[in-house]
């Protein structure tokens, strides 16, 4: 052990005493540790080339360099616009999801707005909103016929595509449906934007119109809908076609006038959405026609 | 202030370079034996300094080179058998030996170069370090990150293996 600590002693270039020096070489077994540590003292490596190794740095850090700028930049790049994408995504995802409400054949709906506005949704119709803003926007988007009673407030526009209606709080029932678009009014001011016109539509009116051409102004004694209140649809000089779809709508059957022109009858009345057969007997009397139910057919025809 | 002493400074840097390219070169030649292996590490071991210049301050440049080359050795697994050159200049004192004496001390070295060569990795970094190189225990304890004593305990075993080989040949 002693022995071991003067070589380490040796070989860590410490000076060693006389009497150290002469422990060791006294050992055959340090002296020759002595022998081969100073040999290999004598040994060297292969030359190193500094000089090659510092171009061959020098070059890696250039292109390194230009390769990181390059990258950066693009990343960087990559980066924001990611997180741009990502904001825009999620406010389009928040702030556009509309609420969508369709009724089927024979399906009608009250639907109550965040602001307490109702509206009543006649059958066969669809009605798009957005719940989340509609703090700030109350519009919304209509097809088929719907009657409203809006809270006051904010304007208020239903959109159709025939023309759009805005008020700021009335009841007011609108009806499109392919080329028609009927507004009418029950309480306060309308305004219906029609494709090129503007009407203001006072409290106890009724707007026609057909591919955005008004066809006449009436009068209204009633304080709501006849499909709202009395569960009939009312007819002011509406074609028999028109009238046909009605009945579709309110019951599920399917009516097959024959012959064809009759469709072009002009029909003024209503008709209940409770009863089926009564239905058809105040619609066909009138213009003295008959018909004859089977199952969920129904064919009309002349006497 | 900082600035004039970062690595960073290509002057610095050069410098750094300058002083510890060779040693480090040797450092890895011992643990792998192969020129080829110590010229790319110790260039990666470099270029590191230089990606990392703001990290390391000067300082500390010296043993974060030795680290960086210790860790990337270890990370190749390719060994290769160290080959030592004799050095010629050293043969002052055997001017008026013998030819026998001559050609016993020429077949004892390549004897010993054999030896080196078959030692562990640990032991022959540590050993070469120590006698080609001239670094005290300490130096080789911090470059290998290992204790004092650990140095110790491989060049003992160093020597012996070295001894044993030798003297049964």
């Amino acid at each position: 052990m002693k022995k071991n600590y003067i070589l380490h002693k040796w070989l860590n270039n410490e000076p060693l005493t006389d009497d150290e020096k002469q422990q060791l070489n006294d050992s055959p077994e340090f002296a020759s540790y002595i022998k081969i540590a100073e040999a290999t003292s004598t040994f060297t490596t292969p030359e190193v080339n500094s000089e090659a190794n510092f171009n061959a740095i020098k070059q890696k850090i250039a292109q390194e360099q230009t390769q990181n700028t390059k990258g950066n930049l693009f990343r960087n790049f990559i980066k924001i616009a990611a997180v741009f994408a990502l904001v825009f995504i999620s406010y389009q995802f928040l702030t556009s999801r509309s609420t969508t409400i369709t009724t089927q054949v024979a399906q009608k709906e009250t639907i109550v707005l965040p602001d307490e506005s109702e509206i009543l949704l006649n059958a066969q119709s669809q009605l798009t909103y957005n719940k989340k803003q509609w703090h700030k926007t109350r519009a919304l988007t209509l097809q088929g016929e719907a009657y409203f009673k809006v809270t006051k407030g904010q304007k208020f526009s239903v959109k159709t595509p025939l023309g759009t209606v805005s008020v700021l709080g009335t009841h007011f029932n609108v009806y499109a449906r392919e080329n028609t678009f009927n507004v009418v009014c029950y309480e306060g001011l309308v305004r219906v934007a029609l494709t090129d016109t503007v009407v203001n539509l006072p409290a106890g009116n009724t707007l026609q119109s057909q591919n955005g051409k008004i066809l006449g102004l009436a009068k209204t004694s009633r304080t709501s809908p006849e499909w709202v209140s009395l569960q009939e649809s009312t007819f002011e000089n509406a074609l028999l076609r028109d009238v046909i779809k009605e009945l579709e709508r309110q019951y599920k059957i399917k009516i097959i006038v024959t012959p064809n022109t009759l469709l072009n009858k002009r029909f003024t009345g209503s008709f209940t959405h409770t009863n089926l057969d009564i239905a058809l007997q105040t619609v066909c009397k009138p213009l003295q026609l008959k018909y004859t139910i089977n199952k969920d057919k129904v064919t009309i025809y002349e006497k | 202030m900082r600035d004039i002493h970062s690595v960073c400074k290509e002057s610095v840097y050069n410098k750094v370079y300058k002083d510890y390219n060779k040693a480090i070169w040797r450092f890895i030649y011992f643990k792998c034996g192969d020129t080829a292996q110590a010229d790319d590490l110790v260039q990666d071991a470099f270029i590191k300094l230089w990606q990392n210049c703001k990290k390391v301050p000067l300082g500390k440049a010296k043993s974060y080179l030795y680290t960086l080359a210790n860790n990337a050795f270890l990370n190749q697994v390719a060994h290769h058998k160290v080959v030592l050159k004799h050095r010629e200049s050293v043969s002052d004192y055997t001017d008026n030996q013998s030819p026998e004496y001559l050609l016993e001390e020429k077949q004892f070295k390549q004897k010993l170069e054999k030896a080196i060569a078959n030692l562990t990795e640990g032991q022959r970094t540590a050993f070469l370090l120590n006698r080609i190189e001239g670094k005290k225990y300490k130096e080789i304890a911090e470059y290998l990150g290992i204790s004092v004593k650990a140095v110790e305990k491989r060049m003992s075993q160093a020597l012996a293996a070295l001894r044993k080989e030798i003297e049964n040949i």
